[in-house]
């Protein structure tokens, strides 16, 4: 009965409260950076006294907060194609390859993902002074790809398990070349997959803080850095603004994520 | 003949396909692998060689309070996560589809949300004269604002809020795996909603439950971001003690021994934690 919708009896109402509340409690941050970064009041009052656009004006003003996201779209795009190409080969090994420590070596590529981040960010952040890499757009691509690969390498090889081998061989069989098959039967059929690796690892990069934190340097900081350092200082309401532009986004790459799922059925 | 076959054979055993791992495997072992190593040398090499690093770690008052306070912040958020959790992935898992996928959209925008904005938003609501403490003088819980913010308790809210995802979301899924027949059949022969609950539902999800909740365990020891942002000066976490170590203190012998010891407990428990979802039976084996 406990599994039966239609038969909780009360204990559904309460159920369903509860579950209300914690899905106000998840809605109620986004909703409430969003209001205010209309609100008139510099000291963040709410329900603020007058609704304003003056916080967006003050943040396209400043050329330091378009910088740094610029910054950040630069890099977390050279990381996503980094993560998804590199992801890519790899995945191929782990699924179809036959060796010894097969899955150690998985494990080791997932590590990246479960080691606190701080600890890979003081590791890289020494190893990179020493090699010159420091506050460089390199040094970022390369320290972002080595976090967003376990988020590039699980959905690409969970498609490519889901994908039937035969297929490609038949390809082959009809006079396909290997890659020729690779590229026009494989990769369209795991497409989604893909598609997955592609926006986890952008926003493994987009939002990662940590390392940027150590990373960054005056001439080159990342948007989550700018907001660091302006939360740090005060609250002000431009960085509303800014993260409701950041809502906007994510908002923007769950309907093209449902979209994309209902156009391309895998 | 024969020859030919032997070839064949060896071929087979050949490793195949590896050639695909060689980026990956450079990348992280050259910037990943290798810088950790470094650090975990420094750990024992700077000032000086020796594990005096970690004595001072181990044996002064002070550190020992950021190790007691951070596996305390990350057991509280682990048991809130896992109780509030539960009853919301017992729901999902249940209700007609349309009203589960408004929620699963909700808990997706919540996870997909920068965490700085996220942050951002539970410092302003937090505050002394922030919505939270106005609503709830307003309802006449409290006569006074409640300090909410620089304390655990800021911490355990801001943190809960962000775990709570990573621990819906796989039980939903352990929950629809479920039977509903086999609680029917308990109610059938006369258990009570408690005890069929009791005895069947928590057990079978009983392994799920356990494998999230030692994941989020694990993310709570290392978080950097949410306590820097909400706690106080007075009960630091570790990843923020490391942080300073480095970046203010400059002192890289015992910043690295912090890591290394924050890197030795979390892979140990994700280990653990492996185990348990390798065990994870299929049908209630609890």
């Amino acid at each position: 009965m406990l599994l039966d919708y239609d038969r909780l009896g009360w204990l559904k109402a309460a159920l369903l409260a509860f579950t209300a509340l914690v899905a106000a409690f998840l809605l109620l941050p986004v909703v409430f950076i969003v209001l205010l970064s209309f609100g008139s009041s510099r000291w963040l009052a709410f329900p603020p006294p007058g609704w304003t656009l003056k916080w967006y004006q003050e943040l396209f003003a400043d050329p330091s907060w378009i910088e740094a996201a610029l910054t950040s779209a630069r890099i977390a795009a050279l990381t996503a194609i980094l993560a998804v190409a590199v992801g890519l080969l790899a995945s191929f090994a782990l699924v179809r390859g036959e060796f010894r420590g097969r899955e150690m070596l998985r494990g080791l590529l997932l590590t990246p993902m479960v080691l606190p981040v701080v600890v890979f960010a003081i590791a890289i952040y020494a190893f990179f002074l020493r090699l010159g890499l420091g506050g460089t757009t390199v040094g970022f691509v390369i320290a972002h790809t080595v976090l967003a690969l376990p988020f590039a390498i699980i959905p690409i090889a969970t498609a490519l398990e889901g994908f039937d081998k035969s297929i490609e061989d038949a390809a082959i069989v009809c006079g396909a070349s290997p890659l020729e098959a690779k590229l026009r039967i494989t990769l369209p059929s795991i497409r989604i997959g893909i598609f997955s690796a592609a926006i986890f690892s952008f926003l493994a990069s987009w939002d990662e803080v940590v390392v940027a934190i150590f990373m960054a340097s005056p001439t080159l900081q990342t948007l989550p850095v700018k907001i660091w350092g302006s939360l740090r200082s005060d609250l002000t309401p431009v960085i509303a603004a800014a993260s409701s532009l950041l809502v906007g986004l994510t908002l923007a790459l769950m309907v093209v994520t449902a979209l994309l799922r209902r156009k391309l059925p895998t | 003949m024969s020859v030919e076959i032997e070839q064949s054979i060896a071929r087979m055993r050949l490793p195949t396909g590896l050639a695909g791992l060689l980026p990956a495997l450079t990348l992280i072992g050259l910037f990943f692998v290798v810088p950790v190593l470094a650090l975990l040398l420094r750990s024992v090499t700077d000032p000086a060689p020796g594990l005096q690093n970690y004595a001072a770690l181990l044996g002064d008052g002070t550190y020992a309070r950021v190790f007691f306070n951070t596996f305390l912040v990350a057991f509280v958020v682990t048991v809130v996560t896992v109780l509030v959790a539960f009853p919301v992935a017992w729901m999902l898992a249940i209700m007609p589809p349309a009203l589960a996928s408004l929620l699963f959209g909700i808990i997706i925008l919540s996870m997909w949300t920068n965490l700085l904005t996220r942050t951002y938003a539970w410092m302003v609501l937090l505050q002394r004269t922030g919505v939270i403490n106005r609503a709830l003088m307003a309802i006449g819980i409290t006569d006074q604002p409640l300090p909410l913010i620089n304390n655990l308790t800021g911490v355990t809210i801001g943190m809960v809020y962000i775990m709570l995802p990573f621990m819906i979301l796989p039980l939903v899924g352990t929950l629809r795996a479920i039977d509903p027949m086999t609680l029917r059949a308990a109610a059938l022969c006369g258990a009570s909603p408690l005890a069929a609950f009791r005895r069947i539902l928590l057990p079978l999800s009983l392994p799920s439950i356990a494998a999230g909740g030692l994941m989020v365990f694990v993310m709570s020891l290392g978080y950097f971001v949410t306590p820097a942002l909400l706690g106080g000066t007075s009960n630091m976490m570790l990843a923020e003690m490391i942080a300073q170590m480095i970046q203010s203190l400059l002192n890289w012998g015992l910043g690295s021994a912090a890591a290394f010891i924050l890197l030795v407990v979390t892979m140990a428990l994700y280990a653990l934690q492996l185990r348990l979802v390798g065990s994870k039976r299929p049908a209630g084996g609890a």
